[in-house]
């Protein structure tokens, strides 16, 4: 499977691993009520249907369109 | 519009299974379904792009209350790449060929069935967030990817 490496530190994997057992212990309607939340992004919702034709014309259409901030755009 | 509820992937869920509609979560969306305690803004769906699939897909988005057009729908049947929806009652994305995944069978094949949901392998989310590579998934990807050993050790 493709990975990212990215150093994480021991701090933050202890405090992951907590989050995920602490995660477990929930229902699945409460960890979906706390998962899913709403904000306003600029120009993604102000239309109400988009299509394209092709992944890359999505990607293309993102980076040219979207405000940088939100992280549509490619590393 | 307010944020996606529980009882709306249930609508999904169920409407979808009447109509015979082939997909999965996918994205963040399917990495909670599994567990992963994080936040996120649509439903995203890895949908098989086959004739049948696209017909069943637009009854079911209309008896969900999908305000669909003609030219719409058309759009869906075809199984254009990606198509956002923000004209029903949640925002819902569709995607027909992911990043990432070369065939909805094989991720089909590896599907985690979470109370009735039917979720992409975590390792093909994660697979799809390598291969789209955005400054939002490079942000994501070390938690997830730590995720995926604790799921896979729970699993075991």
């Amino acid at each position: 499977m493709p990975r990212v490496d990215t150093p994480v530190s021991r701090e933050a994997s202890a405090a992951w691993l907590d989050e995920f057992e602490a995660a477990a212990r929930r229902p699945l309607k409460t960890r979906v009520r706390y998962a899913f939340i709403k904000t306003y992004r600029p120009v993604l919702d102000d239309e109400s249907f988009r299509a394209f034709d092709t992944m890359a014309d999505y990607r293309r259409w993102c980076e040219a369109e979207l405000p940088d901030w939100l992280g549509y755009g490619r590393v | 519009m307010a944020a996606f509820e529980y009882r709306q992937a249930e609508e999904i869920r169920d409407v979808f299974a009447r109509h015979a509609v082939r997909y999965l979560f996918i994205g963040k969306s399917g990495a909670i379904l599994l567990g992963f305690p994080d936040t996120t803004q649509d439903a995203h769906l890895f949908v098989e792009r086959t004739p049948d699939n696209g017909h069943a897909m637009v009854a079911a988005l209309r008896e969900l209350g999908f305000d669909l057009s003609s030219q719409h729908a058309e759009e869906i049947r075809r199984g254009k790449d990606f198509i956002q929806l923000k004209n029903g009652p949640f925002d819902l994305d569709l995607v027909f060929a992911p990043d990432g995944i070369e065939r909805f069978e094989d991720a089909w094949r590896r599907r985690i069935d979470v109370e009735g949901f039917p979720v992409c392998h975590l390792d093909d989310i994660i697979a799809s967030k390598v291969a789209a590579n955005r400054v939002k998934d490079r942000e994501s990807l070390p938690r997830l990817q730590s995720f995926r050993e604790y799921w896979l050790r729970e699993r075991s």
